[in-house]
């Protein structure tokens, strides 16, 4: 290595001077303090260096977008529950004249529970056999198969396609005359389980479609719930998978080396781990079970019936067709903190593990 | 290759060895792919299948030389295009606007270090999960109040919009007022589409090295210049990922949709709200309905046929 | 060019509502060209003190100057400095000679043809003139090193700052660079503040060197005044390899006494320890001389545990008492073998000894030559 290159190199960059730029704020406040010592300058040089500030030009515009429409339209919602407003009339935010009428109203409302209800057996259902079908999925694609790829993309196809597309297919697979379910039952002999899936009832031939009799056996409701786990399995086996792959090898091998049987090395092994993965899909499924309104709705319309009947078709339903403004706010505010009591612990555990 | 190997190593299995368990295995894998196909399939053949032919055939059976027809397809595509086309116009500009905004708020909660922070993140994360049923009144008194085309009507008469589309000739974008609708419903779907957006590009932008970006500053670059020159170039996998995710997520929405376009149907509908028209009706058209189905959803099967990779990854990486 | 001056500088984080001190009043003067190197154990603060410089910290309280310009005050962008990081922190997306540019590009306003002449003629300085087209990811570690280091000398600072630029080398292109990096330094004559937790590092390369330890700085002296003359018990006990031994023993008059031995001190030593009840002893394993005459001032009986041959020179672990071990080297050419019965001379004129309680130097061992400056590299 050459010194003079470098001395002539140096020596033209003194001479040609390779001034400081200084084209922005900060720099100018920069220049500003060099010389004195002026308290103030400093302390505004330093708030605009500050992280906070120079942050803010990029997720302060996001924030208040999102904020607005989020968290001021929660607001908003809650402030309408409160009012009387319903009808044609436009609302009028007069806080002297809030009340809980609407929530009192919901609460002595027979359709209130039964839509409760539904509610949670819908969301429990769903996620526990999404969740479970999820995973035994991602054990079979993690076991080493060839074509993985195409398989995996198989099974998360449904997941890609939305509500109203799912509904329409499945309308179809239900129907009781050709739909594919009722083919299928009969292709096996089983022509006595084919039914009228959806407006859940069996046909009894001579004596006509008799209506299934006990409610609780939510028929229509685990059709639905059967065509949404068609739709989600494969998002909860992607998450699974995702999970496993996480494992390090070493623990199947040690395992392997313990002489555990496969079954009893998912068990003891890999289910313990699979913690996290399970509880970011149950929330994420039970968000998609809160939201699955567009399902019902293409399948049923706004009213699906007693046994079919969400919190999220009611509010619909109570707002959109009958005009009950008021009181469909009050059944949403009642959806929010349904789904709040889901979240919240969530996001507290994961600000608690720092993955936040 | 080498993945597989790896995970054959990892469970024990030769791969090579005919092993009972190993046929099992796969008869398991190949009888799912049955059932989450299946819906498609006999969706397929019915759409290509006659009324007469449909009604009498079993539907997962491929249509008969004389029971085969191309007409539901036709009548679909006639009713769905102009709606698949506004929600062309909705989903591009919505995916875009979210995923830049998602981008710049990443950039500025997480490679900048300022108490406080977790707390802005909590309440970004949080907007992914409230059920949109807690905000549609509010939405709908918004834009009931909001004149958004008599407000652009200085810079924009949205009403005369029209544009030469390859295949379709002349189409008139916009030629009733119900179009504004489709720019609320951008706005719409920009704003809820931020939480997700943020939260993807946040796991990317943890795994950028502190370093560098410190590098960049003492280099001599501002906050927007190392965001310009070295973060946005490095998030173009990023920007593949929630492109293509979110904007399955808005090409599906039917909620907003009902909300938001005032008569729910009309020419400002997208093609959720129109597919549901084509097949609410009492007439049990079958065949035109499957077609619809197929033809609403092929914009976001070709995206997940073409990026499936991408999509799981954002479906992983959304959780 | 000017001198680089930190005042008084500390910095406090707060965890938790609670101060954490990180860095604790420390005080240097870098003079123009100088390199000086910040050393410590993990965690003692002297990357924090780095990045102080940079301006990627700020200054809780003191000031840092360059020459009579106040700069803890300014942005990193005007503080004319540039940095190596010790990840190389390169833009992955840009080729090398991008690299190189971005600097140039943002904080000056030279035209496109200087800097591309100015990065050619840097890289060819560098030996790296072939890469420029390349990206980082298709480089080896020790290329990515000079991209890095030819990124920061491209710019011309007042500064460079280098937060461990070596560590992620294997050992052999490690000590390659490090003559190289000390010569281009010198080369270049540009004032460098270098931070490492290898004393290695901080003996060979520095012409000065600072000790931290806690956030306090312990010591900034020439390599050899540091090894020879440390100002207290950590610095000792941190520069060299092996360690120095310590006995920890109490003043009894004339004598230091202690669990395994006692020790005789000189009218002088014993002037030294006066006011202090506890002392430790401290002599360079070099410094203690293994030899067959027990009858001599200073020497213990012991037996040698372990032998730790390392060619040149042997480790000799020493018991003392049945416990204590000490080492001892010895030529590489000498025979020892474990559970050997040696002699062990600790001379006095070799022996340091330290205040047990603040740690503290008491007396450091007598020296013939007085000038401990740096030698001139001759290179």
């Amino acid at each position: 290595m050459s010194t003079h290159i470098l001395k002539r190199l140096l020596d033209r960059l003194r001479d040609g001077g390779s001034p400081v730029r200084t084209d922005g704020g900060t720099a100018a406040a920069g220049s500003e303090t060099a010389g004195g010592d002026s308290d103030l300058g400093s302390a505004l040089s330093s708030l605009r260096e500050s992280d906070a500030v120079r942050s803010a030009p990029f997720w302060l515009p996001p924030f208040l977008l999102m904020g607005f429409f989020v968290y001021g339209a929660i607001s908003w919602n809650i402030v309408i529950s409160l009012t009387d407003f319903g009808g044609l009339t436009l609302p009028t935010y007069d806080p002297s004249t809030f009340d809980l009428e609407m929530y009192r109203r919901a609460f002595s409302d027979g359709q209130f529970w039964i839509a409760t209800r539904n509610t949670f057996v819908l969301l429990i259902s769903f996620t526990g056999l999404s969740l479970a079908g999820g995973l035994g999925l991602a054990i079979l694609v993690d076991r080493g198969i060839r074509f993985e790829n195409w398989f995996r993309t198989v099974y998360l196809l449904p997941f890609s396609l939305s509500f109203v597309v799912t509904a329409v297919f499945w309308r179809w697979m239900y129907n009781f005359d050709s739909g594919l379910i009722n083919a299928f039952l009969r292709g096996i002999g089983l022509d006595f389980v084919a039914s009228k899936w959806l407006t859940g009832s069996i046909d009894t031939g001579a004596l006509g479609a008799i209506p299934l009799v006990p409610d609780t056996f939510y028929f229509k409701l685990f059709a639905v719930i059967f065509a949404l786990l068609w739709q989600f399995s494969g998002y909860a086996m992607v998450v699974y998978l995702a999970g496993l792959r996480a494992i390090p090898n070493d623990q199947y091998e040690a395992a392997r080396v313990d002489g555990a049987s496969i079954l009893r090395m998912y068990r003891r092994v890999i289910l313990p781990q699979l913690r996290a993965s399970t509880v970011s899909a149950a929330v994420v499924l039970m968000v998609f079970a809160l939201k699955a309104f567009d399902f019902l709705y293409v399948l049923f319309g706004s009213n699906p019936g007693p046994t079919a009947d969400i919190l999220s078709t009611m509010m619909y339903r109570q707002a959109f067709s009958a005009n009950e403004w008021a009181y469909g706010s009050a059944i949403a505010v009642v959806l929010f903190v349904v789904a709040l009591t889901v979240v919240a612990p969530y996001l507290y555990g994961e600000y608690r593990r720092g993955e936040l | 290759m080498s993945v597989r190997d790896d995970l054959a190593e990892r469970v024990g299995v030769d791969l090579e060895a005919v092993d009972p368990l190993r046929v099992a295995l796969y008869a398991t894998l190949v009888g799912l792919v049955a059932f989450y196909l299946s819906p498609l399939e006999s969706g397929l053949m019915t759409a290509l299948k006659t009324e007469a032919e449909f009604a009498t055939s079993p539907p997962f059976v491929p249509p008969t030389v004389e029971g085969f027809t191309l007409e539901p397809f036709g009548v679909a595509i006639d009713t769905l295009s102009s709606a698949i086309l506004n929600s062309i116009m909705l989903a591009v500009p919505a995916t875009v606007l979210s995923a830049l905004f998602g981008s710049f708020a990443a950039y500025g909660l997480t490679n900048f270090e300022w108490r406080g922070q977790l707390g802005v993140v909590a309440l970004f994360i949080a907007g992914i999960f409230i059920p949109y049923q807690a905000v549609l009144i509010p939405l709908s008194r918004l834009w009931a109040i909001v004149d958004t085309q008599s407000l652009l009507a200085p810079v924009l008469d949205i009403t005369v919009f029209s544009a030469q589309v390859p295949v379709l000739g002349t189409v008139e974008l916009a030629t009733h007022p119900h179009y504004a609708s489709i720019i609320n419903l951008i706005i719409t779907h920009t704003a809820y589409g931020i939480p997700i957006t943020t939260l993807l590009f946040r796991g990317y932008y943890k795994k950028l090295s502190t370093e560098m970006l410190e590098a960049a500053r003492l280099d001599g670059a501002g906050a927007f210049t190392v965001y310009r020159r070295i973060v946005l170039p490095l998030s173009m996998p990023m920007f593949a990922v929630t492109l293509i995710y979110q904007f399955t997520q808005v090409w599906n929405d039917l909620l907003f949709a009902l909300i938001i376009i005032p008569s729910g149907s009309g020419p400002a509908a997208v093609a959720t709200i129109a597919l549901n028209e084509l097949t609410g009706g009492i007439i049990q058209t079958f065949n035109t309905q499957m077609a619809g189905a197929f033809v609403a959803a092929l914009p976001t099967l070709l995206v997940y046929v073409l990026f499936g990779d991408k999509f799981a990854k954002g479906v992983a990486g959304g959780t | 060019m000017a001198d680089l001056t930190l005042d008084h500088v500390s910095k406090f984080f707060d965890d938790g509502g609670s101060k954490v001190v990180a860095v604790d009043d420390a005080s240097v003067t870098i003079e123009d060209g100088e390199f000086l190197v910040l050393v410590g154990p993990s965690g003692c603060g002297k990357s924090t003190t780095l990045r102080m410089i940079a301006g990627l910290e700020t200054v809780s309280e003191g000031e840092i100057r360059l020459g009579d310009d106040r700069m803890d005050n300014r942005p990193p962008r005007d503080r004319d400095i540039a940095m190596v990081f010790q990840s190389y922190a390169l833009y992955p997306h840009m080729t090398v000679r991008g690299n190189m540019r971005f600097g140039l590009e943002e904080s000056t306003d030279m035209a496109d043809a200087d800097i591309d002449e100015l990065v050619e003629e840097t890289s060819s300085m560098l030996g790296i003139a072939d890469l420029l087209d390349r990206k980082p990811g298709e480089l080896s570690g020790g290329q990515q090193q000079r991209v890095a280091l030819g990124r920061a000398i491209v710019r011309d600072p007042e500064v460079f700052l280098m937060d461990e630029p070596l560590s992620n080398l294997d050992a052999k292109l490690r000590s390659q660079m490090r003559t190289e990096l000390q010569r281009l330094q010198e080369d270049l004559g540009v004032t460098t503040v270098y931070v490492t937790h290898d004393q290695t590092e901080a003996m060979t390369m520095g012409d000065r060197i600072a000790i931290l330890n806690d956030g306090e700085l312990q010591q900034v002296a020439t390599p050899l005044e540091a090894y020879h003359r440390p100002a207290n018990r950590f610095v000792a006990g941190f520069i060299g390899e092996p360690s120095m031994n310590f006995f920890e023993m109490d003043v009894q008059g004339d004598e230091l006494v202690g669990d395994a031995f006692s020790y005789e001190l000189s009218a002088k030593s014993a002037n030294a320890v006066e006011g202090s009840e506890r002392v430790t002893l401290g002599i360079r394993p070099e410094d203690v001389e293994v030899i067959d005459d027990a009858a001599a001032d200073h020497a213990y009986e012991t037996t040698v545990d372990v032998v730790e041959p390392m060619g040149n020179e042997n480790a000799v672990y020493l018991e003392l008492g049945g416990e204590r071990r000490f080492v001892a080297t010895v030529g590489g050419m000498r025979r020892v073998e474990a559970g050997e019965s040696v002699v062990a001379r600790i001379p006095e004129d070799a022996v340091h000894l330290f205040d047990a309680t603040t740690g503290e130097t008491l007396q450091n061992r007598s020296l013939e030559s007085a000038d401990l400056d740096a030698p001139e590299a001759n290179l």
